[in-house]
């Protein structure tokens, strides 16, 4: 019995091996008919002129970097001083939440070693816990948190986000401003601010 | 002669740092920094400082273009430490447009405190056999 005798016979198996493997697929995905897909959630996003994921992340990026030069935050990471984020007001024609904006850099100033306090809509699971805890009267006393312990902030973020829009026979520009403070709760006195402008143009 | 007055002002930028930028001193020349996503046809990068200041990085990139018309630059940077890990997350894409001509300059400021090093991710459009072209382009999500 010599291979080399009947080679149609070994050629039969190779083929049908090749024909299985073209089905097979090594690519992890689900089935899908490919109209839908991942893209990087990084990007530039130049799909109209509205304020989009760009210029969300590039704000808060430059927003973060101007802060942590300052004195005041560099002192709060070593003291533990407390920082929190008042809703930014958005004064632009679009809707969006501009929680997406102060989330980010409370986000990014927190890897930093900066801590903050919760407020507006966190507040409320915040205050149903502690007083489920102490007034349900479910809870072991030495294993519950006690109240009137909360922290308050030495200083907090406000800012504004503002947008001129102007229309010609063939363009369309927009000018955005976010305007970013850090002021200190106590004294009002507002230790530190920059802005950030974006210009997007659409042919129309 | 340029590229040495380059390399030069690199190096000088680095020893003056506090903290030495260790791949810098090793490589010391702009191209060791720098990657660019195809070559880039009419940007250049003509000027690198990196200097550690207050604990943070701070970059600053002159790019010049060489052409008379405007040119789109997408760029980001990536923050690494002493070992070579990358220390922050991926950052966005940031758009720039430089007029034909100009000298942009850039500047940037670590994100953390760990950052002893960095690369600057650059890509322009109009690139030399661009891997990214038009709407593949960093910027590549665009109304079609």
């Amino acid at each position: 019995m010599s291979l080399t005798r009947k080679p149609q016979v070994l050629l039969l198996p190779a083929l049908l091996a090749l024909t299985l493997s073209a089905c097979q697929t090594t690519s992890p995905t689900a089935a899908g008919d490919g109209s839908v897909s991942y893209g990087d959630a990084k990007a530039v996003e130049t799909v109209t002129t509205d304020l989009g994921s760009t210029d969300i992340q590039m704000i808060a990026e430059k927003m973060t970097q101007s802060l942590l030069q300052t004195p005041e935050i560099r002192n709060a990471i070593k003291k533990r001083e407390l920082l929190m984020a008042s809703p930014v007001k958005n004064k632009t024609s679009e809707y969006f939440d501009t929680r997406l904006i102060t989330d980010t850099i409370l986000t990014q100033l927190q890897k930093n070693g900066v801590k903050y306090v919760i407020e507006g809509e966190d507040m409320q699971n915040q205050v149903d816990e502690l007083r489920r805890q102490n007034q349900s009267g479910l809870y072991n006393k030495s294993k519950s948190v006690k109240m009137g312990n909360m922290q308050g902030a030495k200083y907090r973020l406000d800012g504004s986000i503002s947008s001129i829009v102007k229309k010609g026979a063939n363009v369309k520009d927009v000018y955005y401003k976010m305007n970013l403070r850090l002021i200190e709760i106590e004294t009002g006195v507002v230790e530190w601010s920059d802005e950030k402008e974006i210009r997007k143009s659409a042919k129309r | 002669m340029k590229q040495i007055a380059i390399a030069a002002a690199l190096g000088f930028a680095l020893l003056g740092a506090p903290f030495s930028l260790q791949a810098a001193t090793e490589g010391g020349s702009i191209a060791s920094k720098v990657e660019e996503l195809g070559k880039m046809s009419y940007l250049k990068v003509t000027d690198m400082r990196a200097v550690k200041r207050d604990g943070l990085l701070r970059i600053q990139v002159t790019i010049s273009n060489t052409d008379t018309s405007n040119q789109q630059l997408y760029y980001r940077f990536r923050w690494l430490d002493d070992d070579g890990f990358t220390v922050w997350d991926e950052e966005p894409w940031k758009p720039e447009v430089i007029y034909g001509l100009q000298k942009k300059v850039i500047q940037a400021v670590s994100p953390t405190l760990k950052a002893t090093d960095f690369r600057l991710e650059l890509q322009s459009p109009k690139n030399e056999g661009a891997p990214f072209s038009g709407s593949n382009a960093p910027g590549g999500i665009t109304n079609p």
